[in-house]
């Protein structure tokens, strides 16, 4: 009799095993996207939106946070806010500059800006978060807050990639982006000159993610709520 | 007074869409000429300093920037001067110095009273700054309230929200209250204006209430109450386990494996001589031990001529079965414990104690393992070679050592064997030992008394040459062995005594031990009367260490001197002799 059962419970287990594989095989994610039942599962476009929405702002948040760290811990004292008036690597890539540029521009070709910009930081933000570590006692905080951004621009990038597949309905247009050349100047021998440059990069991705961050509101806005959030 | 320069006091955007800078004059007019002030700026990509384009819109010392000068994520630079020179410089992008305006429109509805009608809960709401766009979401607000009673000082604050209503719980109908808003933008740290105060007074909407004395703040008396509680219950737990029977009443001990009769500090002190003789009283263990002793056998001894005996083989016999046993003796220094406490080097002639703690147990062991050591040859070939014995001028020295030796290699059992044989080849090998060693044998069984104790007796008048057997063995070691301490020690005394009554309790390793250590091994089959101080041969001059003194052991006997003034102490360990008493319990 005991054998029996125990066989029995190991028949159990295993039924339990197997199902248990096969069902994390569908790839369940932390939000439940498709409804129960659904043939075509999608998720909407207001979803889509919201969770950009969601990165866009927690990336200019952490951007927000990592440079006024960096600017007290590193900046003070040398005079970098005057400095920091040059020019980001994206300044060539046009832009909407004010609310009239940007609710006249399609949201087309706004999404393209936005993946233009987005990519054009897929590569710097990268060595960002390799380079930051080379620091002299850079703060934790600092460290994982560069992990993270780059982190989650990527993920950013794939969900705007998404919802360009569904909202265009010709071709996709050539997202312009930008090449950063930057690199060396992270990894300048004089300390002053790297530090200035690392001031730079983290103003610059501060000003772009809040640039980011405001036109997906706006779209969101505009598509999703009808320009009446 | 200090000259103050005119500063840029601040440059704020309320929107998102245009902004504008403040200064001060300070007191820079009255002092020097009056000039104009100026405020320039430049775009990033400007080339010059252009003038401000507004200086009225935004007051007085200002300047103001519409939708049409302002370019969002582009830094700015402006600057204060006049036409000589410059005062203040301020450079900026205008998504940074982002400031709402306060919102607008607070009210408030009531929610909810308690029953008893003392609080009660509202619904503040109120309408985003008109200024921004909040609707086409080209920026996002985040709002703070704070609110106060009317007669209080201090605000409390709520956490900011993004939503533009708030319910507020359990405020006290009976008071009134100032709210108050601000926003500032999302990602931003500062905030703008406050807003208009709200003022909430539950009288003027009709509404019933009560005036209730002022509640316990905190109710400080069940603090009280528990707190003793405790504090009680933690007192009766500690005198509860300073009372030792309480506490064996609540947790009882758990028993510990435990034979009867030892106790574990015994063991722990290494004495384990009486912790054989109790475990011995424990039949199983007997058993054990004497099981295999093939030398644990009656001796039967006869008793013939001292004489004869002196030349018989007993002292043969027992030298030869003795290197074995002076192997084990000798060899016994190694370890067991127990042996720590063995014969002191240093024994009062009259103190035959002194040899105790040797390990009765121990010896057997050693014994048992047969370890050759060739001290225990050496002894003997050096008693045999070293030793001129002039006074020992018999014809028995006479005897070839190697007969002594060769019956000293015989292994043990056999000289068991032969001892309970016969005498006779024990007596001869007595009698070459005693040709070497002489007077120290005491190995001629004299007489065996009624109880069965053996009486040995040197058998040799020739006790005077034989002093110290030097190099036999070193002293721990012949201490340490049972028989060969005491025998030693009885030995060097009684020849001592015998020649010039002195102690001379070191340690002699002499070989006639040897057969006093057999004597004791056997003698454990035998159940040994109390000391007998029979001189076995009253001829011996020498003292006769032939009566059982103690029965230490299984193996061991203590025998006495009973030509000597043998203290009778009862020592309790002498080298693995046995007390009587001790053997009385043992043996059944």
């Amino acid at each position: 009799m005991s054998n029996k059962g125990t066989s029995l419970k190991g028949l159990l287990l295993v039924v339990l095993l197997v199902s248990n594989i096969l069902l994390t095989k569908e790839g369940v994610t932390s939000l439940p996207i498709c409804p129960n039942g659904s043939v075509n599962c999608q998720v909407s476009l207001g979803e889509l939106f919201e969770r950009a929405v969601k990165l866009s702002h927690s990336i200019h948040f952490l951007a927000s946070e990592i440079f006024n760290e960096f600017d007290e811990r590193y900046a003070q004292g040398r005079g970098f806010i005057a400095k920091a008036v040059n020019g980001c690597h994206t300044s060539s890539l046009t832009t909407p500059e004010d609310k009239e540029q940007a609710q006249q521009i399609h949201h087309e070709d706004l999404l393209n800006v936005v993946l233009g910009v987005l990519r054009s930081w897929n590569d710097p933000l990268i060595h960002l978060a390799s380079e930051v570590q080379r620091i002299k006692e850079a703060p934790d905080t600092i460290l994982w807050k560069a992990v993270e951004i780059e982190e989650q621009n990527k993920r950013l990038l794939e969900g705007i990639e998404k919802i360009i597949g569904r909202v265009h309905s010709g071709e996709t247009g050539n997202e312009i982006y930008s090449q950063w050349e930057g690199l060396p100047s992270l990894q300048l021998a004089d300390e002053d000159s790297r530090l200035f440059a690392f001031y730079n990069l983290l103003h610059c991705f501060r000003r772009d993610s809040h640039k980011i961050d405001n036109y997906l509101k706006l779209l969101k806005c505009r598509l999703i709520h009808d320009s009446n959030c | 007074d200090l000259l103050q320069w005119p500063q840029i006091s601040k440059c704020r955007s309320p929107e998102l869409e245009t902004f504008s800078c403040y200064w001060t004059d300070g007191n820079y007019y009255n002092l020097t000429a009056p000039g104009t002030i100026q405020l320039l700026y430049m775009k990033r990509n400007d080339e010059d300093w252009k003038e401000c384009p507004d200086y009225i819109t935004a007051g007085e010392n200002s300047c103001y920037f519409n939708t049409s000068y302002t370019s969002i994520w582009i830094p700015y630079c402006v600057k204060l001067a006049n036409k000589d020179e410059v005062f203040d410089e301020k450079c900026f992008s205008v998504d940074e110095i982002v400031l709402p305006d306060p919102p607008v429109h607070l009210n408030w509805t009531l929610l909810n009273t308690s029953q008893t009608g003392i609080h009660g809960d509202i619904q503040v709401r109120w309408d985003p700054p008109p200024t921004a766009d909040v609707q086409k979401g080209w920026i996002t607000l985040e709002y703070e309230l704070q609110y106060k009673e009317v007669n209080e000082t201090k605000w409390k604050e709520l956490e900011p929200r993004l939503s533009t209503m708030v319910p507020l719980y359990s405020l006290k109908m009976g008071r009134d209250y100032e709210i108050r808003v601000r926003s500032r933008q999302r990602t931003s740290e500062k905030f703008g204006e406050f807003s208009e105060i709200l003022y909430v007074s539950f009288s003027q909407a009709g509404f019933e209430f009560v005036h209730c004395a002022e509640e316990l703040e905190f109710p400080w008396f069940l603090v009280v109450i528990f707190g003793a509680c405790g504090l009680a219950v933690t007192v009766i737990l500690i005198l509860l386990s300073k009372q030792p029977r309480l506490k064996m009443l609540i947790f009882p001990p758990v028993p510990v494996p435990k034979i009867k009769g030892i106790d574990t500090d015994l063991l722990k002190k290494g004495k384990l001589d009486e912790v054989n003789s109790i475990l011995a009283s424990h039949d199983n263990y007997k058993t054990q031990l004497y099981n295999d002793d093939l030398w644990v056998e009656f001796i039967e001894l006869d008793i013939e001529d001292p004489d004869v005996k002196n030349r018989v083989s007993d002292t043969d016999r027992l030298l030869t079965e003795d290197h074995l046993k002076s192997h084990n003796c000798l060899g016994a220094k190694d370890d067991d414990s127990g042996r720590a406490s063995c014969c002191e080097p240093d024994i009062p002639e009259t103190d035959f104690s002194a040899s105790d703690t040797c390990d009765a147990i121990s010896d057997i062991d050693q014994f048992k393992k047969a370890t050759e050591k060739e001290e225990d040859l050496l002894c003997l070939d050096r008693k045999d070679n070293d030793e001129s014995l002039p006074s020992l001028a018999d014809t028995d020295t006479q005897q070839p050592h190697s007969t002594t030796r060769s019956e000293n290699s015989q292994p043990w059992p056999p000289f068991t064997d032969s001892i309970d044989s016969a005498s006779p080849s024990v007596h001869t090998q007595l009698s070459n030992q005693n040709s070497l060693t002489n007077t120290d044998f005491y190995t001629q069984v004299s007489d065996i008394t009624p109880a069965g104790s053996v009486v040995l007796s040197p058998g040799q008048k020739n006790k005077m040459g034989r002093t110290q057997c030097e190099g036999c063995t070193e002293q721990n070691f012949t201490m340490d062995n049972a028989y060969f301490c005491e025998a030693d020690v009885k030995k060097c005394i009684a020849v001592t005594s015998h020649e010039e009554d002195e102690p001379h309790v070191q340690e002699q390793s002499c070989n006639e031990d040897a057969y006093f250590t057999t004597e004791s091994l056997t003698t454990t089959g035998i159940n040994l009367g109390a000391s007998t101080a029979e001189t076995p041969s009253s001829e011996m001059p020498v003292p006769d260490y032939t009566s059982i003194h103690i029965v230490h052991s299984p193996q061991g006997l203590v025998l006495n001197a009973t030509a000597l003034p043998v203290p009778d102490k009862e020592f309790n360990m002498s080298c693995g002799y046995v007390s009587t008493d001790q053997l009385n319990k043992i043996m059944p």
